[in-house]
């Protein structure tokens, strides 16, 4: 097939994957309710940060004094590959029914349509909020010109990353696929180091704050300038133009060149990966992996579980969950509030870092108690309803199980990390106080999290990195966080505050507290009454 | 093994597939010449569903070589067009109706749009899904997927149609139409390869029978050849037949070798 012919079937691909994503989007109005939320939120900061930005298209002269360009610049096609090659491993490394597309066009037109589609995506996600400041500078400078100039300067940089990036992402997918005990680790290390990145960039916006970090020596040495230069071009035709010069052109012509080597590389790739059945992914079968993984003997539930049904449930959940890991995905968001914490854990002194670790490690049992597998009870259950609900087994034991399953995840946690740290110099009374105020709240947001998630369940599978799974809502777990977390942290500073005699008894006092024990548990059970209900009187509607 | 013949549409010879140490298929040669309905039955496990994706070159074998109507199925860009496929799970997208669907398969097929226009609303309203066209699939029972599917895997004509499983779970009505479909795209001069568990749909509409067994092609020929070579007494039905090749001792004695 030609080349044109295959591009034309790879656009129709990418519009058909793009129509139905908007689709998917739209096709719930809870999805629509949060997708509004979302522009709420970041169009509200966006239009207060567009002054700043015409203020800076105002005062611009020249290229060079546009804070750290060249770093930017070099940082630009680094962060786009990088994404590309995320985005592969997450989502369009395979196109869905391979078997139709497949026997249908070519290869190569099944890896344009899906990058296209991916481009459409980002585009719908990030081109309008770029579009708007890139507006208001151009509008700033008096330089309409400079849209149209950004958008054919940028283009030829976004598909060749683009291309490159998925080349890559699909290599490292085929890796996954010959050795999947790599994948595992990788999963691993991909957790841990994007801790790392979120710390990482907290202590580095710190230090660009305060003027403690060496921009000008940082930029200068990792800024690569041909890069620069050929992002300058952007501003032909503007004020703030530079002459051009011969690395620039050099850049666009390598750019130009690699675009279609990528798109070979990648085609390649992608054939090798979708035609050769190491695969567990999209639809083809999983004979051999089936026969890899096995298990010997009955379903033995260890003491003291054995002991009660509930018990079996929550053992059964347990092993599901060791199997079937990516089932926990959804627990990475803490990622995202590791960030401040490890900040001050990080900056503490060396005599309240046992207090502060101590507290973390009963929040982080806490979190790991309710998150893991309170959020989506209903949606977890669903496909086993017509076994479950129809057993002798009376809905609050199924319920229950799932409670006792998180706590028995997050209690150890919750206790054994503040009992460590007073290794690290935190006082026994504070250590065993904190350790129990942990095991309260991880009872207590595991009853929490069950009904949160009942009130709100996801059965819809996603993909994310080849697994397909049922996560919970991103709604419930930010509202489980915002519930928990402030709950917890009043629970710890209190316990603090009391274990180191800061804390005068006083009737004002005990009524604060009794009002916190109160709302604590009876939100909590009220929650859990809740959830029993939703599975008592669940139907298939 | 059957020789190499010119004229066949599915030419298959020698098939392997390894995984691992797994054997999933082990020397499976076809010779289906075209306008046959062949029925490939087997138990589940059997590599039926591999050998289809090999067939189709969505799968490489580990060894052996295939070639339909007359071309290597390495070669896709040449392939495509000759070839219809429908999975077990019928390859449709729930977001889209069944017409866009069918609009989006034929322009990806290079269907002329005024043809393309004119088969869809032609089978549309031969398969009578002309009042739910319009809806999106995601709200179609599983017969109007399957029957959706259907129309997609023939929508260009293909000389060669692989059918894997396409009645199964449709209620009598939408089965029979799928089998009359079945027997017109043959009478079209089509070759159909058609895998399935019910052996009625084989009996009423395949011309020749091969039955795989633990990655072999154990019994093959025409449905009264296999019931007799599997000797069961002459009356026996194909369901006879099957469980009787499909015996263990059938792969200690290798009926396929007759």
């Amino acid at each position: 097939m030609s080349l044109r012919r295959d591009v034309r079937h790879g656009l129709r691909i990418g519009r058909a994957e793009f129509v139905r994503s908007v689709r998917g989007y739209a096709s719930e109005t809870r999805r629509v309710v949060g997708l509004l939320l979302l522009a709420l939120v970041f169009g509200g900061n966006l239009l207060f940060s567009l002054p700043v930005v015409y203020v800076a298209g105002r005062r611009a002269q020249s290229v060079t004094e546009i804070p750290l360009f060249g770093l930017v610049a070099t940082a630009v096609p680094v962060v786009l590959t990088l994404l590309a090659t995320f985005r592969t491993l997450e989502r369009i490394g395979r196109v869905e029914h391979e078997s139709l597309v497949l026997t249908t066009v070519h290869p190569r037109a099944v890896v344009v349509g899906l990058i296209a589609a991916e481009v459409g995506r980002i585009g719908l996600w990030f081109g309008l909020p770029f579009a708007v400041v890139a507006a208001t500078f151009t509008a700033g400078l008096g330089a309409p010109s400079l849209l149209v100039t950004a958008v054919a300067v940028v283009a030829p940089l976004a598909c060749c990353t683009t291309v490159w990036g998925y080349a890559a992402g699909v290599a490292v997918l085929r890796g996954f696929e010959r050795l999947p005990g790599v994948r595992r680790t990788l999963k691993v290390v991909g957790f841990v180091a994007m801790a790392g990145l979120v710390l990482v960039s907290q202590s580095f916006g710190r230090s660009l704050a305060d003027g403690s970090l060496p921009v000008d020596t940082l930029a200068a040495t990792l800024t690569f300038d041909p890069l620069a230069d050929y992002l300058a071009l952007a501003f032909v035709g503007t004020p703030l133009a530079r002459p051009f010069s011969a690395p620039a052109v050099a850049t666009l012509a390598a750019i130009v060149a690699l675009t279609p080597v990528g798109l070979v590389v990648a085609t390649r790739q992608a054939s090798a990966l979708w035609f050769t059945d190491h695969a567990t992914g999209g639809d083809r079968g999983s004979a051999a992996s089936a026969k890899a993984d096995g298990s010997h003997g009955g379903f033995s539930t260890p003491r003291p579980l054995a002991a009660t049904k509930g018990g079996h449930v929550a053992w059964g959940l347990l092993v599901r969950g060791v199997r079937h890991p990516q089932k926990f995905t959804h627990l990475v968001m803490l990622v995202f509030f590791l960030g401040p914490l490890g900040t001050t854990i990080v900056q503490s002194s060396a005599d309240g870092l046992g207090p502060i670790l101590a507290a973390s490690g009963a929040g982080l049992g806490t979190y790991l108690a309710g998150a893991t597998f309170g959020l989506n009870p209903i949606g977890d259950d669903r496909p086993q309803f017509p076994l479950l609900l129809l057993t002798a087994t009376a809905p609050r034991t199924l319920v229950r199980g799932r409670v006792l399953a998180g706590a028995i995840l997050g209690v150890p946690v919750a206790a054994a990390l503040p009992l460590a740290t007073v290794a690290l110099g935190t006082p026994p009374l504070s250590a065993v106080a904190f350790a129990l105020v942990g095991v309260f709240m991880c009872l207590a947001a595991a009853a929490f999290a069950v009904g949160l998630g009942a009130a709100y369940p996801i059965y819809e599978e996603r993909e994310f990195w080849g697994a397909t799974t049922v996560v919970p809502s991103t709604l419930v777990l930010m509202a489980f966080m915002f519930v928990v977390g402030p709950g917890t942290v009043i629970g710890l500073v209190a316990t603090w505050f009391g274990v180191t005699g800061h804390l005068a008894p006083t009737p004002l006092l005990a009524a604060g507290l009794g009002l916190y024990l109160l709302l604590t548990v009876g939100v909590s059970y009220g929650s859990y009454r809740y959830a029993i209900r939703r599975y008592r009187t669940y139907t298939f509607d | 093994m059957p020789s190499t013949n010119a004229d066949a549409a599915i030419e298959a010879v020698d098939l392997r597939k390894s995984y691992g140490s797994e054997v999933a298929l082990d020397g499976v040669s076809l010779s289906i010449p075209s306008g046959t309905v062949y029925g490939f039955l087997g138990p589940n496990g059997a590599g039926k569903t591999t050998t289809m994706r090999i067939l189709t070159g969505l799968s490489q074998p580990t060894s052996g070589s295939v070639r339909i109507c007359g071309l290597d199925v390495s070669d896709r860009g040449k392939l495509a067009p000759h070839v219809g496929y429908l999975p077990e799970t019928p390859p449709l997208y729930d977001e889209f109706s069944a017409r866009e669907q069918l609009d989006y398969v034929a322009d990806l097929r290079d269907i002329p749009a005024e043809t393309a226009e004119a088969r869809i609303d032609d089978l549309l309203d031969r398969f009578g899904l002309v009042g739910d066209a319009n809806k999106r699939i995601g709200t179609y029972s599983k017969g109007m997927k399957q029957k959706t599917a259907f129309i997609q895997s023939v929508l260009h004509e293909p000389d060669v149609l692989f059918l894997d499983e396409p009645t199964s779970g449709l209620d009598p009505r939408a089965a029979r139409q799928i089998r009359t479909s079945i027997g017109d795209v043959a009478a079209s001069g089509s070759t159909v390869f058609l895998s399935t568990h019910i052996l009625p749909v084989v009996e009423a509409v395949a011309d020749e029978v091969g039955v795989l067994f633990d990655g072999r092609v154990v019994a093959e020929g025409t449905p009264d050849e296999v019931k007799s070579r599997a000797q069961t007494g002459g009356e026996g039905s194909l369901e006879d037949a099957f469980l009787a090749v499909t015996s263990d001792e059938t792969r200690l004695t290798g009926v396929a070798d007759e």
